[in-house]
């Protein structure tokens, strides 16, 4: 770790530097520095459906730009500056860059309220809600929350394979913590008339499918189960259903 | 009972709105957000016979009905000629509504393509 003063010298270099070179010695070092920071706060967005590891990258960009823009002058450290521009990009990235088509912001972010409130609204009635109790929840018409639930199928959720993170910081998938219910699973594919498209599924898009039309569980105990929000499962099961009607189509 | 009706293009793209209008009427009845999003997965998996994946040449015809505690939804396609739509549902389209709603038919009628739908509030 780095002292204050030697921070400081640094920025001062970097600033001053004339050729990228110059530039790129001075900086390296306070990546490095910070870079334990953007690992953190990228965690914090994790459990949102993209890997870490790409968290990580879009926060580093964030680092860089803060890097680039810290003025020496102010009296903050550039570790309280930094904070903000992190979580700035990071918010950034999921706002535009997670969802698969263009989407208004008013309603990205009524979906991302929704999702709050679904879950949350789903544990204190314990049964699902209504529209209607979720638009009293979200103080919004019932208009807008079925556009929004609707809106949701648009979210981009990067890969069906990434693994999952535990409470603990740990890391875990589908298959791993499901796994009694492979051997069922087998049963699934001879049963219906898809089976090699079924075979072909992620493990994950496998399980909710399974969850869902062979043991008949609702979307919301399907969630709470998987520990994601309900309107995660509605999307993957939506996909994966669009995805083994095209193939039929393809028969 | 009220009717609701809708005609659109015979394509994918135009299945959102008969999704919204669905689930609008769903939640007029009170339906849970469970039971709108299976009711959409019924439209889908209806809708998806009669588009096909790629769209087709000419209309669907959407209808709903309200009626007390359920929904009725009826749909008819009106194609160009020589376009081959399948309307005997796979056996994993069957599975699939069997979960999500009550009732589920697709047929060959006076020769169009026609399903129907039926979904009750259970809670």
């Amino acid at each position: 770790m780095l002292e204050k003063s030697e921070i400081k010298e640094l920025f001062q270099r970097y600033q001053e530097a004339t050729s990228e070179a110059e530039k790129l010695r001075y900086r390296e070092p306070l990546v490095t520095q910070y870079i334990g920071l953007v690992e953190f706060l990228a965690r914090r967005f994790r459990n949102r459906g993209e890997p870490l590891e790409d968290l990580v990258q879009v926060g580093t960009i964030g680092l860089l730009k803060a890097i680039d823009r810290f003025d020496l002058e102010r009296e903050v450290e550039f570790s309280t500056y930094v904070t903000p521009t992190v979580v700035g990009e990071l918010k950034r990235h999921f706002r535009d860059k997670g969802w698969a088509m263009r989407v208004p912001r008013r309603l990205q972010e009524l979906h991302l309220e929704l999702r709050k409130i679904v879950g949350y609204l789903g544990q204190e009635l314990g049964r699902s809600p209504t529209i209607a109790e979720i638009a009293e929840a979200a103080s919004t018409s019932e208009e807008a929350v079925l556009e929004g639930l609707e809106i949701a199928q648009a979210y981009n959720f990067a890969s069906l394979d990434a693994p999952i993170d535990t409470e603990d910081g740990g890391s875990t998938s589908f298959a791993d913590q499901l796994g009694e219910e492979d051997g069922a699973l087998a049963n699934l594919e001879y049963r219906a008339s898809l089976a090699p498209e079924m075979e072909k599924l992620p493990e994950r898009e496998r399980t909710i499918l399974y969850l869902r039309f062979f043991k008949g569980m609702t979307q919301s105990e399907i969630a709470d189960k998987l520990e994601i929000s309900q309107m995660h499962v509605s999307r993957l099961l939506n996909r994966t259903l669009m995805k083994l009607r095209e193939a039929l189509e393809e028969e | 009972m009220d009717t609701v009706s809708v005609k659109i293009p015979a394509s994918p793209a135009y299945l959102q709105v008969v999704r919204l209008i669905a689930s609008g009427l769903a939640s007029r009845l009170g339906f849970n957000i469970d039971e709108i999003e299976d009711l959409k997965i019924g439209v889908d998996e209806m809708c998806a016979y009669l588009t096909g994946a790629q769209g087709r040449s000419g209309s669907l015809e959407i209808t709903f009905e309200v009626d007390g505690d359920s929904l009725r939804i009826n749909g008819s396609g009106d194609f160009e000629a020589g376009q081959k739509v399948r309307t005997n549902l796979t056996e994993f389209s069957r599975m699939i509504l069997d979960t999500v709603v009550d009732k589920a038919t697709l047929e060959q009628n006076g020769g169009r393509p026609k399903f129907s739908l039926e979904k009750s509030k259970v809670s």
